[in-house]
């Protein structure tokens, strides 16, 4: 009650759904890259099939990011 | 829904367009600055990909034609390799060629600085990129799933077969049921994902240029270089990324069909505890 008279407390809520949002995607990335050396770095001739299929898991897990990103427009008040 | 990024730090900042703005009326459909973008470039890859087609020769030859034969070959490959039968995949090479190519010159001409800020008509831009708007996107989306449907229920023979391929085993069993059931909710998810992707993606590089060419102030194109670069990479990985998703998901549905006729003509027995080969391996 308090604190919801005193501050603003929908920048926090942003702040918090940006920050917090963006944590599973960051290790999903994370996750997909650092998988990805693994798996070329053993088989280097599959190399270029797997940065393909790198890259679509890298896009599904982003979009994730994204959408925490784009709610901050949609809660603007 | 005008809102600019940086009020929530200061009173001032870029002025950052999520929506699109109605430039003009004609009768009472409202263009808007997105769709006036999408026509110009509409035009200039109709007319680019006509003169390259004239041109192109037995023999190979330099310049920009050889990027546009490389760009339609890696598509082509691509399609043609997802799919099982080759000859099935050719028949939609076309249409992914030109999604690629749309999608790809949008997002790159959109880069240019005459789109955006640039020129304005009142208060609005007049250019906006089409797939920084979700309209388009969605448009794009709902299309290319269109065709998926369409095309898969064709390839895979009826109906009744494309339903299949949503149930791993037998949908008498009730998790195969309940899990068949639920593959076919998240396969009404594909348009949201896809539209989305492309739209926040475009959209949030816009506002990141926007922003730092405003911290920038009289250095704004020195500070918002390196972002154009990036959203220059960006954009080519969501053209790909738009494309080869569409490809997979009608690939996924052609595919399965045909090995689900395998598994029909074998009759494998069914039983809990054991996978059919069939069923796992194709």
């Amino acid at each position: 009650m308090i604190l919801a008279d005193a501050v603003n407390t929908t920048v926090i809520a942003k702040g918090l759904m940006i920050g917090g949002g963006f944590i599973g995607p960051g290790i999903g990335i994370g996750l997909v890259g650092g998988n990805y050396l693994q798996a070329a770095g053993r088989n280097p001739g599959a190399s270029k099939f797997l940065l393909g299929q790198a890259l679509i898991f890298v896009a599904i897990v982003e979009l994730f990011g994204l959408l925490a990103f784009a709610s901050v427009f949609i809660f603007a008040k | 829904m005008t809102l600019s990024l940086l009020n929530f730090l200061a009173d001032s900042g870029p002025s950052v367009h999520i929506a699109p703005g109605s430039v003009w009326h004609i009768g009472g459909l409202a263009i808007t600055n997105s769709i006036l973008y999408g026509w110009i470039c509409i035009i200039l890859i109709c007319a680019l990909l006509i003169w390259v087609a004239r041109q192109v020769t037995v023999k190979p030859k330099g310049g920009i034609i050889q990027y546009i034969e490389v760009a339609v070959g890696f598509i082509t490959d691509l399609v043609e390799g997802a799919f099982d039968d080759e000859k099935v995949g050719r028949k939609y090479v076309p249409y992914f060629v030109t999604l690629f190519c749309f999608i790809l010159f949008n997002n790159w001409l959109g880069l240019l600085p005459i789109v955006g800020e640039g020129f304005k008509s009142g208060n609005l831009p007049l250019l906006r990129p089409f797939t920084g708007d979700l309209n388009g996107t969605l448009a794009m989306a709902v299309v290319t799933m269109l065709l998926v449907y369409v095309g898969s229920i064709r390839e895979s023979g009826g109906i009744v077969h494309y339903v299949k391929h949503f149930f791993v085993g037998n949908p008498l069993n009730p998790i195969y049921l309940l899990v068949g059931i639920l593959e076919m909710v998240t396969d009404l998810t594909r348009v949201i994902s896809l539209s989305l992707r492309l739209f926040l993606n475009v959209t949030i590089g816009e506002i990141l240029i926007a922003v730092f060419s405003y911290l920038g102030h009289i250095a704004a194109p020195l500070t918002a270089l390196p972002f154009t670069l990036l959203e220059v990479a960006v954009g080519a990985l969501q053209a790909y990324i738009f494309t080869i998703l569409a490809v997979m998901y009608l690939a996924i549905a052609v595919n399965s069909a045909s090995e689900h006729d395998d598994l029909t003509k074998g009759e494998v027995p069914e039983t809990i505890g054991t996978t059919s080969e069939g069923a796992v391996n194709g």
